[in-house]
């Protein structure tokens, strides 16, 4: 074999095997890198009603993402707290029974309706249940 | 030439130096800290006469290295010495022979409940085994089956008894010292062994308290029970050692391609050359 | 031309690539008699890389409080995904690189590099050790065992030894009178950023002061192996017969940094126990010495002098007058002879001290 051809082949098996170093050293890197897949899926959240008074909202975490429970006119309303429009989370207003985004001013109604503002999409409304005195969400 | 002879001459000077102060053995500074000292040790620890006698015993135990002091089991006040053994500071001396179990059981409860139902604790008063005739007093060491021996046992009665006890305990005990060896191993490889050391605590104490009924067949069913238990603690020690072997097989990978890749660099080199 | 061709023109045009490449890669000549010791220095930068690229990964876990730290090292050992391979090969890493400083410095010593023109060069690798020294006692703090906690109070300790400022001094470094959390924020701040930078900034230091000198011609192999630098005025050392860096030298530093790649891989692979004693499994507890503690390997010389020394002031002095007469080291010797065998004087005192030094430690390790 002459010197060009064992050059070429050299530098190619150590290329290749380099290359290979980077992809082993890449993996690792992107799996520790990565957010942890918790179980925050799936996971059912109980608030006990007496949390919750009426006219009152109370905010909490779902699955990774904010959601608010409020109680109104003797009516409960699970929805997510998040604000469809740019992400903001919304506030309950007490007097006027609707759900305000400080962001932007987007109103949502207590079944998450949209009433007024930016906001494309209504709030997502979660699913509960109520038993022996307290709300299960999800 | 000469001032060449001058620098190189304290050159050798100072390396004597250095050589020389190291020969001159000197008073070792003692880095390691004492833990502090509680009045009773003070006190009890310069005695010769019975009041210095438990104190290297206790030095020595598993009391001593799990943070029990004095005051722990007899009350009293640890920091001041005028009131140490006052009873208004809840010092409780020694205790009688009948009042050991009691003394003992302020802690070890469970212990306590069994060995009160058994033979020997309705024995006790009556030349009865307490806690002090087996464990000692002050020189408490963790429990192994061998405690349960022919010399001690025969004091009273027959060993037969016993050896039963002992035989019927001693697979679940083999294990138990087993898995405690692999977790203390593995701790001191990084793995967290928090949780599943705090688990075989449990258990082993769970196992330990049965001897206290002295009662054979009560020993036989808590075994199978147990062994449950510590095939999950197996379970998990056998996961933990498969996934550091996946590791060292990496390992051997990685190596092996280092080193094929230097070889591959050094012919290529050669071939420039 | 070809689209690649092209790209290659519009840049070259901009920065004159062309000869860049060829003054610093294919045109710069190595002497034809340089040897694997000089691949250290190359190793030291892919070591040095290593050790920032793996701190990154762990402060994106790593929690510099006092009462999360060793859990948050917990987490990053057995819950995230290979970072125990990124924690091992951070500790492991560390250790090597001051054994590979120790090469470097000795072979640098036993060939007479240090010898004029090259003092500067000297002088800034002597901070670089030091400051080496001082991230790795920083480092060993942050996990927060009972061996970071007591091995840092051990080495405080000793700085109280100073007259007159001696307890002012411990209580600075530590930022209380013993270690506790402010010394973990201070010791983080120093390890992450303070020292990581200044050495950046020597390393460019450093390798700016090779390469306005050039490399030197190592002493073997030669007849004359004397120092020819007359010191009349500056001049750039180079070696017009000798070897180009690329790819030839460049191939053979290569083969030496995946070597020690190798190397680092056993160690973190088969052996990672060998710089974690039990007691680095053990969180901190500040009411409870465990025995026999000592600093690490390369501080046991250091330590152990302190301890066998009458008085620890004069422990301290001794200490640095030897370090002191190694930084001066260019300036005391000014001998022109380079080859280890025909200086007899200096070997001598060479290797007295390395047996001092490996003395030292192994007595330290087992006392």
């Amino acid at each position: 074999m002459n010197t060009g051809t064992r050059r070429r082949f050299l530098a190619t098996s150590l290329a290749a095997l380099l290359a290979g170093t980077a992809g082993a050293v890449l993996y690792p890197l992107l799996r520790y890198l990565a957010p942890r897949r918790t179980d925050t899926a799936q996971q059912a959240v109980r608030i006990p009603l007496a949390e919750i008074p009426d006219g009152t909202a109370k905010f909490f975490d779902f699955e990774g993402k904010p959601a608010v429970l409020v109680s109104s006119k003797g009516k409960l309303a699970c929805l997510s707290a998040v604000c469809t429009h740019l992400g903001c989370i919304v506030q309950w207003q007490k007097d006027r029974e609707e759900f305000r985004c400080p962001c932007h001013g987007g109103r949502f109604a207590i079944d998450g309706t949209v009433v007024s503002g930016p906001p494309p999409r209504p709030l997502a409304r979660l699913p509960f249940t109520v038993a022996n005195g307290s709300v299960t969400v999800g | 030439m000469i001032r060449s002879t001058i620098r190189h001459i304290a050159l050798a000077a100072l390396i004597l130096c250095l050589a020389s102060s190291i020969a001159i053995g000197a008073v070792v500074v003692d880095t390691a800290a004492k833990p502090p000292a509680t009045v009773c040790l003070a006190c009890h620890g310069s005695q010769t006469g019975p009041g210095g006698i438990p104190v290297k015993p206790w030095q020595g135990s598993v009391h001593a290295a799990g943070g029990i002091g004095c005051q722990d089991c007899h009350g009293g006040d640890p920091k001041d010495a005028v009131n140490a053994m006052s009873p208004a500071r809840g010092f409780l001396g020694v205790p009688a022979e009948q009042g050991i179990p009691a003394f003992c059981g302020r802690c070890h409860v469970g212990i306590l409940e069994d060995y009160l139902k058994s033979a020997h604790g309705r024995a006790l008063g009556k030349g009865g085994p307490t806690c002090v005739t087996c464990h000692g007093s002050h020189e408490v060491q963790k429990v192994t089956l061998e405690i349960i021996n022919e010399k001690r046992c025969s004091a009273c009665h027959t060993y037969e008894r016993a050896a039963r006890i002992k035989a019927a305990m001693q697979e679940v005990e083999r294990n138990l010292v087993r898995i405690d060896g692999e977790i203390t191993r593995l701790k001191q490889e990084g793995v967290d062994t928090d949780a599943w050391g705090k688990q075989l605590f449990a258990v082993r104490n769970r196992y330990h308290r049965l001897f206290h009924n002295v009662d054979v067949a009560l020993v036989r069913k808590e075994s199978a029970a147990i062994r449950g238990e510590l095939d999950k603690l197996d379970d998990f020690l056998s996961r933990t050692d498969e996934e550091r072997y996946r590791r060292k097989i990496a390992g051997a990978f990685a190596v092996g391609g280092f080193l094929v890749a230097a070889l591959l660099a050094h012919l290529l080199a050669k071939s420039y050359d | 031309m070809n689209p690649l061709q092209k790209l290659h023109t519009w840049i070259d045009v901009r920065i004159g690539i062309d000869a860049l490449l060829k003054k610093e890669l294919t045109g710069y000549l190595l002497p034809r008699n340089i040897n694997a010791w000089y691949s250290l220095g190359s190793i030291l930068l892919v070591l040095f890389s290593i050790q920032v690229l793996t701190g990154i990964l762990l402060l994106v876990y790593y929690v510099p409080d006092a009462e999360k730290a060793f859990q948050s090292v917990t987490f990053i050992m057995n819950q995230v995904p290979f970072g125990w391979l990124f924690r091992t090969c951070h500790a492991v890493g560390s250790n090597l690189m001051i054994l590979a400083l120790f090469g470097h410095l000795l072979s640098v010593l036993f060939m007479g590099s240090y010898k004029s023109p090259r003092e500067f060069n000297w002088l800034s690798g002597f901070v670089l050790f030091n400051l080496v020294m001082g991230i790795s006692l920083t480092g060993y703090l942050l996990p927060w065992s009972q061996l970071s906690f007591w091995a840092t109070t051990v080495a405080t300790n000793s700085v109280g030894v100073v007259p007159v400022i001696g307890e002012q001094l411990v209580e600075f470094l530590r930022g209380a009178k013993s270690v506790g959390p402010p010394t973990l924020s201070r010791f983080f701040v120093l390890h992450v950023v303070v020292i990581p930078a200044t050495i950046a900034g020597m390393i460019g230091l450093h390798l700016f002061l090779l390469k306005r000198t050039g490399v030197s011609l190592p002493p073997f192999g030669l007849s004359d192996t004397r120092n020819a630098w007359r010191g009349e005025q500056y001049r750039y050392e180079d070696h017009p017969d000798g070897i180009p860096f690329f790819p030839n030298f460049a191939l053979r530093d290569l083969s030496s940094i995946l070597l020690y790649l190798a190397l680092f891989g056993t160690v973190v692979f088969f052996l990672p126990n060998l710089f974690f004693p039990a007691q680095a499994f053990v969180p901190a507890d500040p009411f409870q010495t465990p025995d026999r503690i000592k600093p690490e390997w390369y501080f046991l010389p250091n330590y152990q002098t302190l301890r066998i020394l009458p008085s620890e002031l004069l422990g301290l002095a001794v200490q640095g007058a030897a370090m002191t007469f190694l930084a001066l080291l260019p300036f005391i010797d000014r001998g022109t002879e380079r080859h280890p065998l025909k200086r007899p004087l200096f070997l001598t005192c060479c290797i007295c001290g390395i047996l001092t030094f490996v003395g030292l430690m192994i007595w330290g390790h087992y006392s």
